[in-house]
């Protein structure tokens, strides 16, 4: 069984933890919960007959009184970097944080969350266009999600595991940690 | 580890484990109720036990705690809160915090309890507090660009209206807005001066209206003095933008009087030169030139996109600024992109 850390990086009540608890869990709540600290939940899943254990970290929203602290990135072999479509800010702030990651762990596989896809039709649906081309022309995967409704969700994490797979076997920089079924 | 000291720590639910090597630690402490969910029941007192493979955060947290170890400082080291679930799901609010003390490195993990969902409640309250005023702001946001974009439409509707005369067409009008955009934003300009310059730029002939028509619509060239009294459209365009508070007048208005001045100091009606020539009416000067040779007009045809360019190159250090033409090559992409999108209507041809 192959192993793999993955983080949730995103400003604060984007929905990381909404993201987790619905794939985890299959639980959605309306209230929002902030996350002081960090969250580690696992989870298996199957991706290309390759079975994988997600140990997935949510990791607190950043805010001015919560920076992201790079050393719990350590080991992480994918990101998946939420934003929240209502809010414009959040895609910066998300694509600051990924950057800042980058630079501890190198380039690890990664993909873009735009969560709340379900007020899309609202008038609340504020999502820089541009912005997101640029970053799909630098090779990011941008998937609208939504933790409400369940959207996407599950694919985005297959998706994620699928890119890990793919660089495991494309480069030796980020080696997977194997451990025993038993 | 002293008794007392020891009694202390298990009334406080706290563990305190001795690091034998990088993997390995020694609990010192009795074993507190909370870690009896993670752990080998024979745990106890003098075990040693892989805290990494138990807790995996503090495999990341233990990187950070040898560098307290290895510099012997003796200021505690918090790893900041980890949550964990017990075997019965319960949520467990742990914190690791590395020390150096009496010449032993200790890892010191404890159950916030309480003192954590006190945290919870005070971010929460921040948190709240801040996406109520992120929600203001969008709304205050929407607002404000409702409301230019209709000063926008009614500017362009009216520049229109005043371009009829001497046959500027809507789309001439619209484009000159938004190559000065583009032109603004490569310049990093604030985007609400960029937002500015887009219906700014537009007016800069607005000044015409006072220009008579028997040298206004002069077919063929215009005699000296006629020139003359077709050049005072600049002055007559900045007096009618002038005396407002409103900043995008201001710009307009400093447009309109500046647009016809050249880098070299050639221009009028001031002869300003370089700098002194205000970079809103620089810019101007480019984009208007550019949308005038590459269109058809009345009075002469449209040159070839690479014409205009050998024509503006020529033009650069005496009419134009240098460096902002250079931004303007960088971004000719996005001016073709808007050239297409706002083409003359097919009537005027």
């Amino acid at each position: 069984m192959v192993q793999k850390k993955i983080c949730l990086l995103g400003a604060f009540a984007v929905g990381k933890t909404s993201l987790v608890l619905r794939y985890v869990d299959s639980i959605f709540t309306d209230k929002y919960h902030t996350t002081v600290g960090v969250k580690i939940d696992k989870k298996q899943l199957t991706v290309d007959e390759q079975d994988v254990t997600l140990m997935i970290w949510d990791l607190a929203g950043q805010d001015d009184l919560t920076r992201l602290r790079t050393s719990y990135l350590r080991g992480a072999a994918g990101y998946i970097v939420v934003a929240d479509g209502t809010r414009p800010f959040s895609l910066e702030t998300a694509v600051n944080m990924y950057k800042e990651a980058r630079e501890f762990t190198g380039d690890v596989p990664f993909v873009v969350a735009i969560n709340k896809v379900d007020l899309q039709n609202s008038d609340k649906w504020q999502v820089d266009e541009e912005q997101l081309t640029l970053l799909q022309e630098q090779g990011a995967d941008i998937v609208y999600t939504s933790a409400k409704e369940g959207e996407q969700v599950e694919e985005i994490f297959q998706l994620l595991t699928a890119k890990m797979l793919v660089s495991d076997t494309n480069s030796n920089s980020h080696p997977t940690k194997t451990v025993d079924k038993s | 580890m002293s008794q007392t000291l020891s009694s202390i720590f298990q009334s406080m639910n706290i563990a305190v484990f001795h690091r034998e090597d990088r993997d390995n630690f020694k609990l010192l402490t009795k074993k507190p109720s909370w870690l009896a969910s993670f752990c080998d029941p024979a745990l106890d007192v003098g075990s040693t036990v892989k805290l990494g493979v138990l807790f995996p955060f503090l495999e990341c947290f233990i990187y950070e705690a040898e560098d307290v170890w290895e510099s012997g400082a003796n200021t505690p080291h918090r790893s900041g809160p980890w949550i964990e679930f017990s075997t019965h799901g319960e949520e467990l609010p742990l914190e690791a915090t590395a020390i150096w003390l009496d010449d032993k490195p200790l890892l010191v993990v404890q159950d916030l309890g309480q003192e954590y969902y006190n945290e919870v409640v005070r971010l929460q309250g921040f948190r709240d507090q801040s996406l109520n005023q992120e929600e203001l702001q969008a709304e205050i946001d929407n607002k404000t660009k409702e409301i230019r974009s209709r000063e926008e439409e009614i500017a362009m509707k009216l520049l229109s209206a005043a371009g009829h005369r001497d046959h500027e067409t809507a789309a001439h009008v619209r484009r000159i807005g938004l190559y000065a955009e583009v032109m603004a934003k490569a310049l990093n300009w604030d985007s609400s001066i960029a937002a500015d310059i887009r219906i700014a730029a537009p007016m800069h002939d607005i000044g015409k209206i006072g220009i008579p028509d028997n040298v206004l619509l002069k077919p063929g060239k215009l005699t000296e003095a006629e020139f003359e009294i077709m050049k005072r459209h600049a002055e007559i365009g900045a007096d009618m933008l002038r005396g407002t508070s409103i900043p995008l007048l201001k710009m307009a208005s400093e447009i309109a009087l500046c647009h016809h001045e050249r880098w070299d100091g050639s221009g009028y009606p001031r002869g300003l030169k370089g700098k002194d020539i205000p970079e809103s009416a620089r810019i101007t000067t480019i984009v208007d030139v550019y949308d005038a040779l590459i269109h058809k007009r009345i009075y002469k045809d449209a040159s070839s996109e690479q014409t205009a360019l050998k024509m503006m190159q020529q033009m650069v250090g005496k009419h134009f600024d240098p460096d902002l033409f250079a931004v303007f090559i960088a971004n000719l992409p996005k001016m073709q992109n808007i050239k297409e999108s706002y083409s003359e209507p097919t009537a005027t041809q």
